[in-house]
């Protein structure tokens, strides 16, 4: 077992463990924060696969954004901590025969495909590869992308705006 | 619109630098603060602290008891048999009392020196002593009366006697006018004549 | 070292774990010892700028101070209060602090020790400070108390909005080096100090002068923002006393306050030595080496310590002259700051700058 193993298994641990909490806790903020255990473990294994930049946008967008926009709302909402939230087991039967069933696709899926395997290494770096496909093969794309989110934001500002008179 | 939006802009760094100028140049100034226990401030002439008091020099006149509105000075005094008088003050001002017991509690002090001046003989000053700090409350209780619990039995003593002697004394003086008063009364008697005696007995003070 | 360590162990996993962990204790020792001095440095210079004097007596002008006060906040007692969400509330300031740390694993303290030459560097930096934003709102919600989830808000919402004007400018020095990768940025300015990022760079010829006024903005404007991130006065509302008691940290107490604290003066070096990567040239001397000149090689790294170290303490000292010189500005003045003044201006910058990379 290398120390690569070792980690792979605890930030695989972190990112299950974690995610369990976040649906079986009670308290919203706490799974909020769950979240954020979540996140990082994801973005370990990211980094784990070689996905430098990848890694680091998650801990970027999901925690420096999402988490806090969330954190966020659910602090300003007044009696948060008062809310029912529905948890506990309910329709067991149905839920494990779905899981089963996806389980089983899952495993069926990962046994029958003939998966491409190619001896490489892992890139030492992707920040510069990612960029240059951005601005070439993937332009047309990335564009529309900016486009989308500049929309997006001018909307969230009008929306914003007080109302004049 | 523009114009004034760079003008913000210049006008936020410039007073910025503004500022840092002058903090820049604090930082060169000497500083005023004193290392207190090795630098002493100098205290002003008439500065109000710890109180002293000379007893050698204190007659027990409570007056400087009488002014302090805090009461913190407790004063107790024994008067002065005459084979044992207290003596004169410095300035040659006969006393006529022991001071027995001469307790300032220096803690409930508020210094406002209301006791001092009031002295005749200018024996309980301010002095200029700041640093008395005590573990123990009752430590800031000064006492300055000078005799032993003994001296004061034996000043207690001496003053009961003489009092005991001057009372009989008086009584002897009583009787041996109460017999003159007898004797003339017989011989007034003998002159038939009535005259009732009016002397006063004088009162301790 | 990890051969020698196998040798020890007899396994090759803790060996190399043993390294991993071996090798943050010299960042985790700097960061100690930087704050203990930063903090008596601090109390110095506010106090000279006040005219008084500051610690004096323990050691030589209290230097030990801050190290007496670090042993008497050890001692002092953990408090957790019943209302206080325990399991979050313990973890808040180690996840700060823990995120501060991470963060200097890639600052290139020298040209041979950077706890990781990983290419994203920068980007890294900028998304950890957002994790540390997290931590904050932990603190703020578990302490069960206003003052501090108004703090945390505060602390949030500005990390948040200057995150922007500090990614702007970043990007433009991402896209005047080439690289995120904090050594190579570092190394792209070596030599003399004309080589440095505020004198345009290593080029030469037109684009170099060009760049200079725009460098300059830039360096303003990132210097503003990340100073804003710090939570430094005179952007330090998640705590300001007069309000809020102590902002996020009021129910922290022993050491855990003290985590907050190693935090909130590891962020001061760090900006300080960001600043220094991108536009004072990193670790370079300005005028070359002395080991260079007598012809010592193992001198050359002490002296790009040296330099690095200086030239962050510079900025932290600018820091600390300013919070002394600046009252904490309003709410609303700190977001005209960001979206109004610092956004469009750094928008303005990206734009010349690419321009001016283009010709
Ligand atoms: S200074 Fe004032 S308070 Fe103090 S003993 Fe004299 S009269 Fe009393
Ligand atoms: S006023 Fe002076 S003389 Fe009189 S009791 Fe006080 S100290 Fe003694």
């Amino acid at each position: 077992m290398s120390i690569y193993d070792l980690i792979f298994y605890l930030f695989a641990a972190i990112t299950v463990l974690s995610a369990l909490m976040v649906v079986s806790s009670d308290n919203i903020v706490r799974s909020a924060f769950y979240l954020l255990a979540t996140f990082f473990g994801v973005s370990g294994l990211y980094v784990l696969l070689g996905a430098d930049f990848v890694a680091v946008t998650q801990i970027m967008v999901y925690i420096g954004g999402i988490l806090i926009l969330l954190l966020f709302g659910v602090m300003l909402t007044s009696n948060i901590t008062n809310v029912e939230i529905k948890k506990g087991m309910k329709n067991v039967i149905p839920a494990i025969v779905g899981i089963g069933i996806f389980l089983a696709a899952t495993i069926s899926m990962m046994t029958n495909t003939n998966w491409k395997t190619q001896p490489g290494e892992i890139p030492q770096t992707t920040s510069f590869e990612l960029g240059k496909l951005l601005i070439t093969d993937y332009v047309l794309v990335f564009e529309l992308l900016g486009i989308l989110l500049l929309i997006a934001l001018i909307g969230a500002a009008s929306m914003a705006r007080k109302e004049q008179e | 619109m523009i114009k004034d939006y760079l003008k913000n802009t210049w006008e936020g760094l410039y007073t910025v630098l503004v500022g840092m100028k002058i903090t820049w140049k604090h930082l060169f100034v000497p500083s005023v603060t004193l290392q207190y226990p090795e630098e002493r401030a100098k205290l002003p002439e008439r500065a109000r602290n710890r109180l002293f008091v000379n007893i050698n020099d204190c007659i027990g006149c409570m007056q400087c008891a009488t002014a302090c509105p805090v009461n913190c000075i407790d004063i107790e005094t024994v008067k002065g048999a005459p084979v044992d008088m207290p003596g004169e003050t410095s300035k040659g001002k006969k006393k006529a009392l022991w001071v027995t017991k001469f307790e300032i509690d220096i803690a409930k002090c508020c210094f406002c020196q209301l006791c001092v001046f009031p002295c005749p003989t200018e024996c309980i000053q301010m002095t200029d002593v700041y640093e008395y700090s005590e573990w123990d409350r009752d430590n800031l209780i000064y006492n300055y009366a000078n005799l032993t619990p003994q001296e004061v039995d034996i000043k207690q003593l001496n003053l009961e006697k003489f009092q005991a002697e001057k009372e009989a004394k008086k009584i002897e003086a009583a009787k041996a006018k109460a017999e003159a008063a007898a004797k003339k009364a017989e011989e007034d008697k003998a002159k038939s004549e009535e005259k009732p005696s009016d002397d006063e007995k004088k009162e301790e003070k | 070292m990890q051969n020698y360590l196998t040798e020890i162990f007899g396994n090759e996993l803790v060996a190399e774990i043993t390294v991993y962990v071996l090798n943050t204790i010299p960042v985790l020792a700097f960061i100690v010892l930087f704050v203990l001095f930063a903090v008596w440095l601090e109390r110095k210079v506010s106090a000279h700028m006040q005219d008084r004097l500051g610690p004096m007596r323990v050691g030589w002008h209290g230097v030990l101070q801050t190290v007496a006060d670090f042993l008497k906040l050890v001692q002092k007692e953990d408090i957790v209060a019943d209302a206080n969400d325990k399991a979050l509330f313990n973890i808040a300031p180690f996840l700060v602090f823990v995120a501060t740390l991470a963060t200097y694993t890639m600052l290139p303290f020298t040209s041979i020790f950077v706890g990781s030459n990983a290419d994203v560097g920068i980007f890294l930096v900028l998304a950890l400070s957002g994790a540390v934003v997290a931590g904050i709102l932990m603190a703020g919600w578990a302490s069960n108390n206003k003052y501090s989830l108004y703090g945390s808000l505060r602390a949030a919402a500005q990390i948040v909005s200057y995150e922007i004007p500090t990614a702007l400018v970043v990007l433009t020095m991402i896209m005047v080096y080439g690289t995120m990768n904090l050594g190579d940025v570092t190394e792209a300015q070596t030599s003399y100090f004309w080589n440095w990022g505020i004198f345009g760079g290593a080029g030469l010829g037109l684009g170099k002068f060009l760049l200079v006024p725009f460098m300059f903005v830039a360096f303003i404007i990132l210097f503003i923002s990340t100073l804003a991130e710090s939570n430094r006065t005179p952007f330090d509302l998640p705590e300001s006393e007069s309000e809020l008691v102590a902002g996020f940290n009021t129910e922290y107490s022993g050491i855990k306050f003290s985590m907050f604290f190693l935090a909130e003066f590891a962020n001061m070096f760090l900006i300080g030595s960001i600043l220094v990567i991108f536009f004072f040239g990193g670790y370079n001397s300005p005028f070359g080496y002395f080991g260079n000149l007598i012809g010592v090689d193992w001198l050359i790294p002490i002296e790009q310590l040296f330099w690095f170290i200086g030239k962050g303490m510079f900025f932290v000292f600018i820091s600390m002259w300013l919070r002394w010189t600046l009252p904490r500005v309003r709410v609303d003045q700190l977001m005209t700051i960001c979206w109004k003044y610092l956004i469009p201006y750094a928008f303005f910058n990206l734009l010349i700058v690419g321009l001016i990379l283009l010709i």
